[in-house]
């Protein structure tokens, strides 16, 4: 934006941005104060003492670097995939025509509304008949179709501001619907790609239901930390310790991807202005 | 899911024989057998956080006194409800040999679906009667036949309470239910509230279990289970009069701040800062009394069983219970077997009192654990009759039913909300059966 | 504008228009279906094969581990004369229109202001988006504390305030436990309207703010007449998947009410999530999901087909 903006953004948005953190800064809290004085509210102020237990317990109990190694592979492939075929599918349902292009649209957004528990056990079936329980694609697969529900519909939207002329300028050459869609297209849809990375990566990183019933020895991240929690006891600082472990790679994931919002802006203003 | 599979038939046989042929003294099952238990040893094991770590000793210290064993745990985990996982791994078709079992509405269910194999052989081979006195071999036993081998239990009729708040209320633990309702003026002269009944989810229903219990009887409450008897019978409309007797003597709270508490809240103001004065709650608040309060049992906190209703049933108890069951798909029933045994020893036992679990086995020596759980012990050990936890007995749908007709009373106790909330709790039960 | 007669990217002359327009048809299936290929691949195993085991099932009765049972229809009769489900309807109405307006308002809200000011933000952006991102369970547990009645920060804020007539059991009030989850819930999903808008507003071509300032236009009205019509994209992607996420939530309501009191925070996501894997019900679950699919297939379809129109 250009132009002198007003006084006021910053601080309004700080202040917002303070009350949202309130509840993050408790978890932070609870994961270094013991759990004696956090029973009552982490902002107790009766006694107050710092600790690194719960941190120093969870690293020694549980082998944090091979889940981390394993939910990376699951994830960054997870990722990869719909990163490179939502943008191919939005380009097809938006600039071609072909027989049952509604329809398909039409089941493949749908299917957004489908709970994964729905996925489940169909799937533990197929899988324990393939033989794929415990290995990573029994739950890459899923993770990357389920992906397909949002993630097409989120860069068609993108799509529909895309300047028509600049497809109607290469449709004259003859430049076949492919290879307008990858060097004309493509290059311009980074923005959207890069938001569906940062979602589809949070979201397979995070996701418990399908590695914990898919999975055994394999384990990611969070599903071996869910063990962190009993059923009668708390521990709620290692729980915190866990969250915190776990939210931290897609929030890196999402600063750096977030780097690319702006580059479309580059390319759209068309070759030569 | 490969199971390593080291005897064959002809060995198994041959071992099934010896075990036959050596009885052993009551004590040390496991020492003789050492040499001839191998393989790998399946087990469909849940248990996380503290009793995850217990379940860890536990093998491991079978594998030290077997080492030819190595076990092989499949952790189901899953939101909200255990069971969903363990169905899905049965369902998938996995074999395992044992299955931690705290629900016999499940152990219902899996011979039902013909999962689950009946114990009495091992039971009468390896002696057990020796070791688990029949009450214990009752509640697992379904038609004459046995399919678990319980290897903890607790009380479930117990009212927790902090000692200086009581002696702030100048009460001494009440043991007739009119001495403990006589009790809720002073308690609330000093300003403390006297009950404490978290209603979020499931734990109220604990206060109308144990009056269920002293009113009508063990047998009337597997009846009822059964819905052998209907919900709108009279022993169940008085238990709701009771504590509408209980929530009219001004003891708890009020209904909002009720339906908004879990368990843990209601410890935290009963055993912790002394706000209130008791709560009925399962064995496992100890351990959050010593790890999380740091309080010490029996000196800060104790139990006391539920009050006395003169009705003839109170001398029984409500339990709940682990017990392992053996699966139809095992592999290696010799292990399993003699794991089950060990567990009763009382080696294991020790370990399990490090985290607060108590142990049926008669081989233990009560002193092992700390006072509140050994007068939890007694308690349960001397009763008449002993009954499950009616929530864990109960089908899916008729227990949520159930807990929210607890609430709908807890909010208003009219005479109007009991016989409403029984029909209602009726009319579910019919079709969830 | 760019140069119309260019030539291709390899540098040969096109054939004449008139001449492509029976092979351009052929070759727009042919290329829509090369680059949907592998996706179908995915989506079929995954969604489509599971959406049909889950219709079969739904004509069975499953009692947990007991064999199934066909029944026909039977489920959805009794779905539809469940009180219990259609309670859950209307909770979800509330529920979900009420989550995705007001995250998606207050999302779209911090996304124009910070894209005023980009780097200052980054911090701030990130620690909201950390709200969507840690799990729901862990976010219940958080939002327990915060609603204590006893010992909460809400009602220890307001007796601090002196408004102790104030302070409420808010969970456990039928009246307000629904609205106290619906916050807890808006907290966790401001970040992705937030993220959306702003990636919308980022991608705005300088050009266009440029003309607008020699014009002139002050950033208010830049705002207005740029900002906003530009940032739709992302608005409409924040509110479709905040709004079909809603439908599907489970863990944040279990942590904080387990659906109570009363049934009064029982959506229909919760319902669904109880049948299938608690009660483990596993026809009547299947049926109440086909139900939904069905309810926003039904809404759906006139909007998609309106904005698939013709394509060139």
């Amino acid at each position: 934006m250009i132009g002198k903006t007003p006084v006021w953004v910053l601080p309004i948005v700080a202040l917002v941005a303070l009350i949202w953190i309130v509840p993050l800064l408790g978890l932070v809290i609870i994961s270094i104060r013991p759990m004696a004085e956090t029973t009552l509210g982490w902002w107790s102020t009766q006694e107050i003492s710092f600790t690194l237990d719960a941190w120093t317990t969870v690293w020694d109990k549980f082998p944090l670097a091979y889940a981390a190694w394993v939910s990376t592979k699951i994830a960054v492939i997870s990722t990869l995939i719909p990163m490179v075929m939502a943008p191919a599918a939005a380009y097809a349902f938006h600039y071609l025509s072909f027989p049952m292009r509604r329809v398909l649209l039409l089941i493949i957004v749908n299917a957004f509304v489908l709970p994964n528990q729905v996925v489940v056990i169909p799937l533990f079936l197929l899988w324990r008949d393939l033989g794929m329980i415990d290995n990573m694609w029994s739950v890459i697969i899923p993770f990357a179709g389920l992906s397909f529900a949002w993630s097409v519909f989120l860069v068609k939207n993108y799509l529909e501001d895309f300047p028509k002329d600049l497809i109607e300028a290469a449709q004259i050459d003859a430049c076949g619907p492919i290879a307008r869609f990858f060097h004309i297209v493509l290059p311009n849809m980074l923005t959207p790609i890069a938001a569906v990375a940062i979602l589809q990566f949070m979201w397979t990183w995070n996701g418990l239901l399908l590695p914990v019933v898919f999975l055994r020895d394999e384990l990611p991240l969070p599903a071996l930390l869910a063990r962190v929690q009993g059923v009668y006891d708390n521990n709620f600082d290692q729980v915190a310790v866990a969250a915190i472990i776990t939210t931290i790679v897609p929030l890196a994931i999402f600063v750096i991807f977030q780097r690319y919002f702006t580059a479309g802006a580059q390319t759209k203003t068309g070759s030569k202005e | 899911m490969t199971s390593k599979q080291t005897s064959g038939i002809g060995r198994r046989t041959i071992l099934g024989a010896l075990a036959a042929g050596t009885m052993l003294t009551p004590f040390g099952f496991g020492a003789a057998h050492a040499a001839e238990i191998e393989g790998e040893l399946v087990m469909i094991n849940w248990l996380a956080g503290a009793q995850g770590e217990m379940m860890e000793a536990l093998q491991a210290d079978f594998v030290e006194k077997n080492p030819e064993i190595t076990f092989r745990n499949i952790v189901p985990t899953s939101s909200g409800d255990t069971r969903g996982g363990i169905r899905t791994v049965l369902l998938g078709g996995e074999q395992a040999d044992l299955l931690i079992n705290t629900w016999p509405a499940f152990r219902q269910e899996l011979l039902d679906a013909g999962m689950i194999l009946p114990v009495d052989e091992a039971w009468e081979e390896n002696n057990w009667s020796d070791l688990l006195a029949d009450s214990w071999k009752d509640l697992s036993t379904i038609d004459g036949k046995n399919y678990g081998v319980t290897y903890t239990f607790g009380d479930r009729s117990g009212i927790w309470y902090n000692t200086g708040t009581m002696e702030k209320s100048g009460i001494t633990p009440p043991e007739t239910w009119d001495d403990f309702i006589a009790g809720f003026a002073k308690m609330n002269e000093v300003g403390i509230t006297p009950v404490s009944i978290p209603a979020k989810i499931w734990a109220h229903a604990e206060w109308f279990e144990s009056t269920l219990l002293r009113v009508a009887g063990a047998d009337f409450m597997s009846k009822l289970a059964r819905h052998e008897v209907p919900w709108t019978s009279p022993e169940v409309v008085t238990t709701f009069e009771k504590l509408a007797e209980m929530l009219k003597a001004d003891c708890c709270l009020d209904p909002n701040t009720m339906l908004a508490s879990i368990w843990r809240d209601s410890a935290d103001t009963t055993i912790k800062t002394g706000e209130t004065g008791y709560m009925l709650i399962g064995m496992w608040l100890n351990t959050r009394a010593k790890q999380e309060y740091q309080l010490e049992p029996g000196k800060d906190f104790d139990i006391f069983q539920f009050p006395a209703m003169g009705m003839g049933y109170d001398n029984q108890s409500m339990v709940d219970a682990k017990e392992f069951n053996v699966l139809s798909s095992v592999k290696n029933i010799d292990a399993a077997n003699a794991f089950m045994g060990y567990m009763l020893t009382a080696d294991a036992a020790a370990i399990m009192a490090d985290y607060g679990l108590a142990s049926p086995s008669s081989a233990v020596d009560p002193s092992i654990y700390d006072p509140v759980i050994q007068r939890a012990v007694n308690e349960v050990v001397s009763a008449e009759k002993v009954h499950f936890v009616l929530g864990d007995l109960l089908p899916g749908d008729l227990v949520h039913e159930y807990r929210i007709q607890i609430q709908k009373f807890l909010q208003d106790p009219s005479d109007e909300t009991i016989a409403a909330a029984v029909q209602k709790i009726e009319d579910v039960a019919n079709s969830a059966y | 504008m760019a140069d119309v007669t260019a030539t291709s990217v390899d540098g040969s002359k096109g054939p004449p228009i008139g001449a492509m327009r029976l092979p351009r048809q052929l070759s727009q299936s042919k290329a829509a279906y090369i680059l949907l290929a592998p996706l179908l691949v995915f989506f079929g195993v995954s969604v489509i094969y599971p959406v049909i085991e889950t219709i079969r099932l739904s004509f069975f009765e499953i009692k947990g581990l007991a064999p199934a049972k066909a029944v026909g229809l039977g489920n959805y009769f009794k779905l539809l004369s469940d009180e219990n489900f259609l309670r859950a309807l209307r909770v979800t109405f509330v529920w979900s229109f009420s989550a995705t307006l007001f995250s998606v308002m207050i999302g779209w809200a911090l996304a124009m202001a910070c894209a005023l000011k980009p780097r200052e933000t980054m911090v701030f952006r990130v620690l909201i988006f950390a709200a969507y991102g840690v799990s729901e369970a862990v976010v219940g547990f958080i939002w327990l504390g915060i609603y204590r009645p006893d010992y909460g920060l809400v009602n220890g804020i307001l007796g601090g305030l002196g408004l102790e007539n104030m302070q409420q059991a808010w969970l456990g009030n039928p009246d307000t436990a629904l609205t106290a989850v619906i916050v807890a819930y808006v907290w966790t999903q401001v970040g992705l309207p937030l993220m959306t808008c702003f990636a919308s507003i980022q991608s705005i071509p300088r050009t266009y703010f440029e003309a607008a300032y020699i014009d002139g236009a002050k950033p208010m009205s830049m705002m207005r007449h740029i900002v906003m019509p530009l940032s739709l994209p992302g608005v409409r992607v924040a509110i479709f998947i905040n709004l079909l996420q809603s439908l599907k939530a489970f863990d944040l309501i279990y942590m904080l009410t387990g659906g109570g009191p009363v049934r009064s925070t029982e959506t229909v996501g919760f319902f669904m999530f109880r049948e299938s894997m608690l009660n483990f019900k596993l026809g009547y679950g299947a049926a109440s999901t086909v139900v939904l699919l069905v309810a926003v297939l039904i809404v759906s379809t006139p909007l998609i087909a309106q904005r698939t129109r013709a394509v060139k």
